[in-house]
């Protein structure tokens, strides 16, 4: 009998995901390749197209659910993106093929998705492609969660292309198992040794006048024992350690200030629209299903904290022993008009927390 | 009763200070009031701690306080120190909020009975430590126990237990882990209760063990005494109650009628050995063993003064401490004695080391984990610190005795309390931090709100010597106990979303079924709609709605309200809940979301056209 519930349960979860999903929300669109690159020949290779003119290949063509079905928007769902560029690394065009974001809810038409995404034409890929930055909301104010996802999946998907044609080349790094090894680590050195990193986005910085932190935001990896025992207390590691199954990692957030990285959209969606992991090509968003609160804060002379979180890393592709950036979209007010401020730390694990 | 309840009160005050007159009452004692001690004042007061008890917004409490909602029928987790209502678990009574005892599920569960009277909730236990995995709790109006899952947060077992009245005491097992909880009978009725015309001198009481997991009764101990309170050792070898009423009284001057009651302890592996020798009697279709005076070895009497109430066990194992209600004392007991006395090697009453004087009116008693006793104290109106130690010191110290110089501290409350209990304090981390006092009377300590008003519960910082009383909150019919959990322990089990295909019933896709006149109608619920948008009936139809909610993310529910019908329900995430109904009115009527979850949460209604 107990075979037989796991049996059916492994068999109905996809389509209990897909059962009864308000339809009025969906849009499905009709879409030829050109429309996201111009050329007389597409080949068509393993989940990409090869864009040729006059014999010459002219860049690369890809449908999104092929590469970061994993990222989904507000309503649950891939938003699929038909994402082309070219041999530089240019994004030639973007057009969404479906999505389900419920934007119709917040005032908006299709067609101020259209204009959001009409941004990305001409965006390198190999540059940073941020929500915020470079991509601007203000065609979709309101919408973040969709905003977020929206461009997670169009950089991941087309960096991972670029990889694969060598657009994009990564310098090798060698991966590194973490130590195991625990040493009592004052706040201090915690920051010292870069287990710590810190971002401060200003009040001046966004216009409000004031030295003082808008957000004084400190995050780190919890796994290394050095780090996640000190930071988080014995207890709480132990807790935190034991949540995460073979493969995930986890990373602490917390911050202090009035700007909030956590926002209420994960309330909503479930999805954290004001943070996200970059390593590599791929990009690594939160859900409610990840999260679990942080209040206190262990090590001695760490500051207070007004709120915080430890959030799981599904994905096993995460690699803890290289590098990766930590990127930040906080909301704020100028007046009545919402805004956003875009910040970036990068991350690097210090050597004496791994195995060498 | 024919006594109003205030004159029943002073009636006790009375007793308690006339009628205290038992042998195992030391003079001195008697010969100290409650002035002798002093009450605590403003003056007396230690400098500000900086233990803080403000939760600012934001911030989580450092506690789950678990509490029985008495004649409300329900459990209710708070947080503390912030004493702030998170949740009410509904239990025995009926909640139309959530639909408990109007979805199929809960009635199964209530089986037509939504009065209860919860007293006690006690968690599941691993080596001396709640475990997060259950609570329990009795309803001594019914006398049922229900459990309730720590992942879900939602009762998932209820027991009716047989030939027993006045369920009271509920304590589970500590050591190794919980396999049995035991529960008691305060009111003693013929057994079985089949005949009407039996003398009440034939009256019995019933301690029941239960199994934790299979939710049976695995047996019950029958005596003559009544049972109040109950607790268990640190060694998982005995449970422990008081008696009041060994005179098997029907009336309140005849369970006065003797100078002592007892202390009752239960052999668990005399009682084990027991059922395997097949000593029982089928008793309304559960064991019964004869636990009566001379009829085996399964129990001990010890001689407490006059009606004792609370028994609470010392968060280091080694003492139970029966509080003396009537008695202005309390009794220790050395638990590492009660073997012997089980051996007959030493007579019960030299199990008592201790049995200091605290005021008028002790109830229960908690502790602080630093070797420290506080007790409730009813009728002087008062919580009273001492030291275990030093009590059972002055024993053989006249003179410090008459000073009773083990009180530390004697803190009035407001007012009348009841049951007091400390962070963590009946488990071996008993940590010294917060107690709650829970005061029956509210009398002028919040806006004034008509005749009948609530409760009021006070939040005390022990972390000193003194006690301070630190914040007042309002709390509705009428917690009587409450345990005090440390976050970390609950915080890592309980759980944001059902596991959907634990109900067979799940809904995966929308639908309607008919079978003759039996319509079901399966419904998805994902925010803003239902799966199906009309569903056609005949009148006259059994309907059976089933809602699953599809939606993962936290907190997000949706309610199932049906116009006209009478019907609601919440399912959380992931949850499936189902209800029964008859369409006897022919006409349009629409379902609608009641649980607020979308920004189009008013356009999530759906029309059931009954033909």
């Amino acid at each position: 009998m107990k075979k037989i519930i796991v049996l059916l349960f492994v068999l109905m979860l996809p389509v209990a995901a897909l059962a009864d999903k308000p339809k009025f929300l969906e849009h499905r669109y009709e879409y030829k390749l050109e429309d996201v690159l111009k050329a007389d020949k597409y080949e068509k290779k393993d989940r990409y197209w090869e864009a040729y003119t006059a014999g010459k290949l002219v860049g690369y063509v890809l449908l999104s659910k092929d590469w970061t079905k994993q990222h989904v928007g507000y309503a649950g769902k891939h938003m699929e993106t038909l994402i082309g560029f070219d041999t530089k690394g240019q994004i030639t065009g973007v057009k969404v093929v479906f999505h389900a974001e419920p934007i119709v809810l917040i005032g908006l038409k299709e067609e101020n998705y259209d204009n959001f995404m009409k941004q990305y034409k001409g965006m390198a890929i190999t540059q940073g492609m941020s929500v915020g930055n470079e991509i601007k909301m203000d065609a979709i104010t309101g919408a973040t969660v969709t905003a977020v996802v929206q461009n997670a999946i169009i950089a991941e998907s087309a960096r991972k292309v670029a990889s694969m044609s060598g657009i994009i080349q990564h310098a090798h790094q060698k991966s590194h198992k973490l130590s195991k090894k625990f040493e009592a680590l004052s706040w201090k050195d915690l920051m010292d040794s870069g287990a710590v990193k810190n971002i401060v986005v200003t009040q001046e910085e966004i216009g409000q006048g004031g030295k003082e932190p808008y957000i004084d935001l400190f995050f780190g990896l919890v796994a290394p024992p050095s780090i996640g025992k000190n930071v988080l207390g014995e207890r709480a590691y132990a807790d935190a350690m034991d949540t995460l199954k073979e493969g995930e990692s986890a990373v602490f957030i917390f911050s202090n200030g009035p700007g909030s990285f956590k926002g209420s959209g994960f309330a909503r969606g479930g999805v954290f629209e004001r943070f996200n992991l970059e390593q590599d090509d791929k990009s690594y968003v939160f859900t409610d299903k990840d999260y679990k609160i942080l209040t206190d804060i262990a090590a001695k002379g760490s500051p207070a904290l007004r709120e915080g979180g430890i959030f799981i890393i599904r994905a096993k592709d995460f690699d803890q022993s290289k590098p990766f950036k930590l990127k930040l979209v906080i909301g704020y007010r100028a007046g009545n008009e919402k805004k956003f401020k875009p910040a970036v730390s990068d991350y690097k694990l210090p050597d004496k927390f791994m195995e060498q | 009763m024919s006594i109003d309840r205030r004159n029943f009160l002073k009636y006790l005050g009375m007793a308690g200070a006339v009628a205290g007159t038992s042998l195992l009452v030391s003079e001195g004692i008697k010969a100290k009031g409650k002035d002798a001690i002093g009450p605590a004042s403003a003056e007396a007061q230690t400098k500000p701690q900086k233990h803080d008890y403000e939760v600012k917004p934001g911030e989580l409490d450092s506690y789950y306080g678990f509490w029985s909602g008495g004649h409300s029928g329900e459990v209710r987790i708070l947080g503390l120190p912030s004493m702030r209502e998170i949740k009410r678990i509904p239990v025995f009574n009926m909640d139309v909020g959530t639909g408990y005892g109007i979805t199929n599920e809960s009635k199964a569960l209530l089986k037509g009975k939504f009065c209860g009277d919860t007293h006690h909730v006690h968690g599941s236990y691993k080596n001396g430590v709640y475990d997060g995995k259950y609570l329990f709790v009795n309803d001594k109006l019914n006398n049922r126990v229900a459990r309730i899952r720590c992942d879900y947060m939602e009762v998932d077992k209820i027991l009716d237990v047989p030939n027993i009245q006045g369920m009271h005491g509920l304590f589970t097992q500590r050591h190794p882990k919980t396999e049995w909880l035991v529960v008691n009978s305060e009111f003693q009725i013929p057994v079985p209760n089949n005949t009407p015309s039996q003398a009440p001198s034939q009256y019995n009481g019933c301690h029941t063990v239960i199994d934790a997991e299979k939710m049976e009764v695995v047996c019950q101990i029958l005596m003559d005494e009544n049972m109040d309170l109950a607790a268990t050792d640190y060694g998982g070898r005995y449970s422990m109650t008081t008696s009041y009423n060994i005179e098997k009284g029907v009336t309140v001057s005849e369970m006065l009628g003797s100078d002592y009651d007892y202390m009752l302890v239960f052999h668990w592996d005399r009682i084990k050995k027991a059922l395997s020798d097949g000593k029982f009697k089928m008793v309304g279709g559960v064991k019964v063993l004869d636990g009566r005076a001379g009829k085996s070895d399964l129990t001990i009497r010890i001689k407490i003064p006059k009606n004792p109430h609370g028994i609470n066990v010392s968060p280091d194992g080694k003492y139970a401490v029966c509080s003396g209600k009537v008695a202005p004392t309390c009794s220790v007991v050395a638990i590492d004695k009660i073997e012997d006395v089980f051996n007959g090697k030493i007579k019960p009453e030299d199990c008592i080391v201790a049995q200091p004087y605290i005021g008028l009116g002790p109830l229960h008693t908690t502790f602080d984990g630093k070797g420290n006793a506080i007790t409730s104290v009813f009728i002087d109106s008062t919580n009273v610190k001492w030291n275990v130690q030093k009590a059972i010191d002055n024993e053989k110290l006249p003179e410090e005795k008459k000073k009773n110089s083990h009180i530390i501290d004697v803190l009035d409350v407001n007012y009348q309390v009841g049951h007091i209990m400390a962070t963590m304090a009946e488990t071996k981390e008993a940590d010294g931090q917060w107690l709650v006092s829970l005061n029956k009377f509210s009398k002028d300590r919040f806006l004034n709100v008509g005749p009948l008003k609530n409760e009021c519960e006070q939040l005390v910082d022990i972390t000193g010597d003194k006690l301070k009383i630190v914040h007042d909150s309002a709390a509705y019919i009428e917690p009587h106990d409450c345990i005090i959990v440390r976050r970390d322990i609950i915080e890592k089990v309980v759980k944001d979303r059902f596991n959907m295909f634990e109900n067979p019933l799940a809904v995966t896709k929308s639908g309607v079924e008919r079978k003759g006149n039996k319509v079901t109608v399966k419904l998805t619920a994902n925010a803003p709609v239902f799966g199906l948008q009309e569903v056609q009936l005949k009148k006259g139809d059994e309907v059976t709605v089933i809602v699953t909610n599809h939606d993962e993310i936290s907190d997000l529910g949706h309610g199932f309200a049906l116009s006209n019908y009478n019907i609601n329900f919440v399912v959380a995430p992931f949850q499936t809940k189902s209800v029964t109904f008859t369409a006897d009115k022919p006409g349009v009527y629409w379902a609608y979301c009641t649980n607020f979850c979308h920004a189009l949460h008013l356009e999530m209604r759906m029309r059931l056209i009954v033909t």
